[in-house]
C-alpha cells in the first residue's frame, strides 16, 4: 500500500475501505484469541473457510478472524452479522450448517447457542448475554470486529482519527495533556497515578530525548487483559502510544511485551510494521512535523520486569532488577532520558478521549476513577472471561450479574483483586466498588484487574501461602526484606499450614509483612505482604483455627485434615477401594469402608470417587 | 561550583552539598544511621535498606533508604522515630538470622537494638550486600565478579562460574566484605537464637546515644562512612 503523505490521503483511503466493505452484508467473526486457540478455534476457522469456498460464497461472505471476545470459556466463539447471532463450543464439525443454514438462510443453530446457566435458557444473540449486557465495553469493543492482522480493519471503524484529530486539529502538545488531565485517567497497571500528571512532569524534564514505553509484561496469575488488548487490537494501543509522545515529545517508543505471549508478540509487531509501510510511524507521520518510531522488546519472563524500572533496565540488555526510584523515571527513566511508561489499557484509552473529548470519559466512573476498567474475572463462579464495566461498579454486580454467582451451589467466601499484589476482601466487603482509592483503603487494590472468586472450599491461609510462594520465586532478591523478608514469611506461613504454628507468630507475621511493605526497594516487595494483611486482617479466625485447633475449616491444609467414612451412608460399593493408590481403604463388598490415616497420603481421590458423600474430612 | 544546600535531619540544619545523599549528609555530621551496602566511594544499589530514614514531605512521612535519597533544599529527614528505629530492628532481625556468623552482622543487630532473634539461624557465608561487586565493577571496571541468579538462587559469582583472566585476585572484594569478620565467641549458634549483649559494651551504649556517632566498633571493623571521611 502507498504511504499516506497526508491527513486526506487517510481520509480517502478510509471512504474507499468503507466503499468496498458496504457490497458485503454478511460477516461471520470467529474469535482467534488465545483462549479460542487453545480450544480449537484455527480448526473452525479453516473449515469456515473451506466450506465458503465449496459454496462459493467467499467473495460475498467476510471471515474475520478477530481478538479476544472475552467469553474464553465458551470458546471457541462465533458472531454472525447480520442478526448478532452467537454460537458458543464451536467445532470444525459444524461449519457446513452454520454456513447453509445460517449464513445462506439466515437461520439459528440451536445446538449452537449459550445456554444462561442461572436460568438454562438457550439464548440467541450475544447483546442478550447476561455476560455481555451487563458491561460497558470500550476499550474491547472493537475486538469483535476488527481483524488484528489488518491495518485496513482498523482504519474502516474509524482508526487513526484520533491521532489526525490531534496532530491537525489545532490540538497542542499541551492541549492534549489538559484533555487527559481533565479526563481524570488513571494508570490501569496497578498504581493508578494520574496519567495527564505524568505526562506533563515528562514533557517539562530537562531533555531532547525522550520515550514512550507500553507495558505489556502483564505477569500476575489469571490475570490477561492486557494481552487480549495487544492481540486482538494492537493498533488502538500504538495510536494512544503515538498521540502520547506527540503530546509527551518523544522520538522513540518501545513496546515491551512478555515472549510468553506469542501472538501479542506476532500481532503487535505486524502492526508496526503495517503503520511503519502507511507512514503512520516514521518520519514526518502524515506530512507533519512529528516523527516517531516503535520498536518491540521481548521480556524474558521474570515477573519484577513489570515494575517500570526493572522493565527499562531490561530494555537496556541490563539484568532486569529495579532500582531506587528518588528520581522519578519522567526526569530519569530509559538510557537516563526522560521515560513515560503506561500500562497496555492506559495507551488503549488515549485514542477514544481524545476522540471524544474529557468530559465523555469523566462522565463514566466514580469521584476518583473514572473511565471503565477490564477485569479478569476467574475462580468458582458461572461465567468466566474479560469483563468490561464502568469504574465504580461495586464488586457484587461484577461477580453475580456478569459471573452469574457460584458454581455446584457452594456459597461464595472472597475475592482475590489485583493480583500477588492485591488482597483478598469477604463476602460483606462485596458492595464496595472498583474503585482505586476505596479499594486501596480496604487493604486490596483494583491494581492490573485480576479477580479470583473463591468459595468456602478454598482456605485463606492456603491462599496466601499460595501467592508467597509465586512472589518468592519472582523476587529479583536484590534487597534484603524482599528476598529475606517473603522467605521468612512463608516459612511462619507454612509452620502454620503444617500445625507447627505458635498464637505469637501471628503478630510475627503481621510485624514482618509491615516491615517489608515499608523497607523494600519496589513496588513487588511494597506490595508482596497484601495478601498475607488483609487475609489477617479479614480472616483471623481462619489463622487462629490452624494454630489453636490445629483444624483447617475449608479442609485444605493436609497436615491437618483426616479422611473418614461416615459409616451410615457408605453402602460398601468399592469404588473409593480401586480409586485409592496407597491400599489406605479397608473393607469386604457391602461392608463400611474403613481408611488407615497411617497409609492416607490425603490425596483426595476417594472423596471425588464416592457417589454417595460418605466419604469426610474432618 | 558546588551548590550548598541546607538540610533538616532530626532537627539539626545541615549544610550539605547538592548532589549527595542524606545518608552521607548525615554520617559527617556525626548522626549514626546504621547500614551495610553503602561504601563512601562506591554508588549506592540500596539493597540492604538498613539506612532506612522518614522522609516528611507536606506532613506526610514516607519511609525510604537514605543512601539513594538526595539531598534537597529545605529536606526533612527524621532518622530516629519509633517507627524507624523498629523497621531498622525487624531488618537487621532478618539479617543476623541469615548471618549470625560475622561479627559485622552481629554488631549491626546489637547497634539496631535486636535482643531476641525469632527466626530460626541459617548460617549463610553471603549477605548479599553487593559490596564486592560494586567494588569490582566500579573501582577496578573489572566485572570479575557479579550477581547470578533471581531471588532465592541469587549469588555472586564469576562469570559462569569461572575465573576469568580479567580477576587479577587483587582482593578488594574480599577486604569489603562483612562475612570476614570473624563471630565474637558468645552464643550464636543455631538453637541460641538471642544475643550476648557483651558487644554492646563495646558499642558504647547504643540505646543510650542512638543517634550519635560513637566511633563503634562495628565502623572500625568494615567501613562506616565515618572512618573513611
Amino acid at each position: 500500500m502507498p504511504r499516506l503523505n497526508s491527513f486526506r490521503e487517510l481520509e480517502h483511503l478510509r471512504e474507499s475501505l468503507r466503499g468496498q466493505r458496504h457490497v458485503i452484508t454478511t460477516t461471520v467473526m470467529v474469535c482467534g484469541g488465545t483462549g479460542c486457540q487453545a480450544s480449537q478455534s484455527r480448526a473452525v476457522i479453516d473449515a469456515v473457510k473451506d466450506e465458503l469456498s465449496t459454496q462459493g460464497l467467499s467473495q460475498s461472505v467476510r471471515l474475520c478472524i478477530t481478538g479476544c471476545h472475552g467469553f474464553c470459556e465458551q470458546g471457541p466463539v462465533m458472531i454472525i452479522e447480520p442478526g448478532n447471532i452467537f454460537y458458543c463450543h464451536v467445532s470444525p464439525g459444524d461449519a457446513f450448517e452454520i454456513v447453509s443454514q445460517t449464513v445462506v438462510r439466515g437461520e439459528v443453530i440451536e445446538r449452537l447457542l449459550y445456554t444462561d446457566p442461572v436460568s438454562g435458557e438457550k439464548i440467541q444473540t450475544e447483546s442478550e448475554i447476561p455476560f455481555y449486557h451487563s458491561q460497558d465495553r470500550q476499550v474491547l469493543s472493537q475486538n469483535l470486529m476488527v481483524d488484528p492482522c489488518s491495518i485496513e480493519d482498523y482504519i474502516a471503524v474509524g482508526g487513526y482519527s484520533a491521532l489526525t484529530k490531534a496532530l491537525y486539529n489545532n490540538m497542542a502538545p499541551e492541549d492534549i495533556i489538559g484533555e487527559i488531565k481533565s479526563s481524570g485517567l488513571r494508570g490501569r497497571g496497578g498504581g493508578g497515578f494520574p496519567t495527564g500528571r505524568k505526562w506533563s512532569e515528562c514533557r517539562e524534564a530537562p531533555g531532547d530525548e525522550k520515550y514512550v514505553i507500553c507495558n505489556a509484561d502483564e505477569g500476575d496469575p489469571g490475570a490477561y487483559m492486557d494481552r487480549c488488548v495487544l492481540e486482538g487490537n494492537p493498533h488502538l494501543v500504538l495510536e494512544g502510544m503515538m498521540i502520547g509522545a506527540w503530546a509527551i515529545g518523544a522520538g522513540k517508543g518501545y513496546v515491551y511485551v512478555r515472549n510468553e505471549y506469542p501472538l501479542a508478540v506476532e500481532h503487535s509487531r505486524l502492526a508496526v510494521e503495517q503503520a511503519r509501510e502507511l507512514g503512520l510511524l516514521g518520519d514526518n507521520i502524515l506530512g507533519s512535523p512529528f516523527s516517531f518510531d516503535v520498536d518491540i522488546a521481548r521480556g524474558g519472563g521474570a515477573f519484577v520486569c513489570g515494575e517500570s524500572t526493572a522493565l527499562m533496565a531490561s530494555i537496556e540488555g541490563k539484568v532486569g532488577e529495579p532500582r531506587a526510584k528518588d528520581v522519578h523515571t519522567v526526569v530519569d527513566g530509559l538510557y537516563h532520558k526522560p521515560t513515560t511508561l503506561n500500562n497496555v489499557e492506559t495507551w488503549a484509552n488515549v485514542p477514544s478521549i481524545i476522540l471524544n473529548g474529557s468530559s465523555w470519559f469523566a462522565a463514566k466512573g466514580s469521584e476518583g476513577s473514572k473511565g471503565t476498567k477490564i477485569l479478569a474475572l476467574t475462580g468458582r463462579i458461572k461465567n468466566t472471561g474479560l469483563v468490561e464495566v464502568a469504574m465504580g461498579t461495586p464488586i457484587s454486580t461484577v461477580i453475580f450479574d456478569i459471573g452469574g454467582g457460584a458454581i455446584d451451589g457452594n456459597k461464595i467466601k472472597a475475592v482475590q483483586t489485583g493480583g500477588p499484589s492485591g488482597g483478598c476482601l469477604p463476602l460483606d466487603k462485596f458492595d464496595l466498588p472498583v474503585d482505586f482509592d476505596v479499594l486501596y483503603e480496604a487493604g486490596s487494590m483494583v491494581g492490573s484487574g485480576g479477580m479470583v472468586v473463591m468459595d468456602e472450599s478454598s482456605c485463606m491461609v492456603d491462599v496466601a501461602k499460595y501467592f508467597l510462594t509465586f512472589l518468592q520465586d519472582e523476587s529479583c532478591g536484590k534487597c534484603l526484606p524482599c528476598r529475606v523478608g517473603i522467605d521468612r514469611m512463608l516459612e511462619v506461613i507454612t509452620d502454620i499450614t503444617e500445625g507447627r504454628g505458635r498464637p505469637e507468630q501471628i503478630d510475627l507475621l503481621e510485624e514482618l509483612a509491615e516491615t517489608v511493605s515499608q523497607t523494600a526497594l519496589c513496588g513487588l516487595g511494597k506490595t508482596a505482604p497484601n495478601p498475607v494483611l488483609s487475609t489477617l486482617r479479614y480472616f483471623r479466625s481462619e489463622y487462629e483455627a490452624h494454630i489453636s485447633e490445629k483444624k483447617c475449616p475449608a479442609g485444605v491444609c493436609k497436615a491437618l485434615i483426616t479422611y473418614w467414612i461416615d459409616p451410615d451412608k457408605c453402602p460398601g460399593c468399592g469404588v473409593c477401594i480401586q480409586g485409592c493408590a496407597h491400599q489406605a481403604i479397608t473393607g469386604g463388598k457391602q461392608q463400611v469402608h474403613v481408611i488407615d490415616n497411617q497409609l492416607c497420603q490425603k490425596c483426595g481421590i476417594c472423596r471425588s470417587e464416592c457417589k454417595f458423600d460418605a466419604i469426610q474430612i474432618i | 561550583m558546588l551548590q550548598q544546600v541546607n538540610v533538616n535531619i532530626d532537627g539539626a540544619i545541615i549544610r550539605a552539598t547538592r548532589g549527595t545523599s542524606v545518608l552521607d549528609a548525615a554520617v559527617e555530621y556525626g548522626i549514626c544511621i546504621p547500614h551495610l551496602c553503602h561504601v563512601p566511594y562506591l554508588s549506592d544499589i540500596g539493597a540492604c535498606r538498613l539506612c532506612v530514614v522518614e522522609h516528611v514531605v507536606n506532613g506526610r512521612s514516607n519511609v525510604t533508604a537514605s543512601c539513594t535519597l538526595n539531598v534537597e533544599e529545605g529536606m526533612v529527614i527524621r532518622t530516629n522515630t519509633d517507627r524507624i528505629r523498629k523497621l531498622r530492628r525487624n531488618l537487621a532481625e532478618l539479617l543476623v538470622a541469615q548471618a549470625p556468623n560475622s561479627r559485622a552482622i552481629q554488631d549491626i543487630a546489637v547497634r539496631c537494638g535486636v535482643r531476641q532473634v525469632r527466626y530460626s539461624f541459617r548460617n549463610d557465608d553471603c549477605v548479599l550486600c553487593g559490596r564486592c561487586v560494586q567494588m569490582c565493577t566500579e573501582v577496578w571496571k573489572a566485572r570479575a565478579i557479579g550477581f547470578v541468579g533471581r531471588g532465592k538462587e541469587r549469588h555472586v559469582d564469576y562469570p559462569f562460574s569461572v575465573r576469568p583472566d580479567f580477576c587479577k585476585q587483587c582482593g578488594s572484594c574480599v577486604q569489603l566484605c562483612p562475612m570476614t569478620i570473624p563471630p565474637c565467641d558468645g552464643p550464636m549458634k543455631p538453637g541460641e537464637e538471642y544475643l550476648c549483649l557483651k558487644c554492646e559494651s563495646q558499642l558504647m551504649l547504643a540505646d543510650e546515644t542512638p543517634d550519635h556517632c560513637v566511633w563503634c566498633k562495628l565502623g572500625e571493623g568494615f567501613a562506616c562512612g565515618r572512618y573513611v571521611q
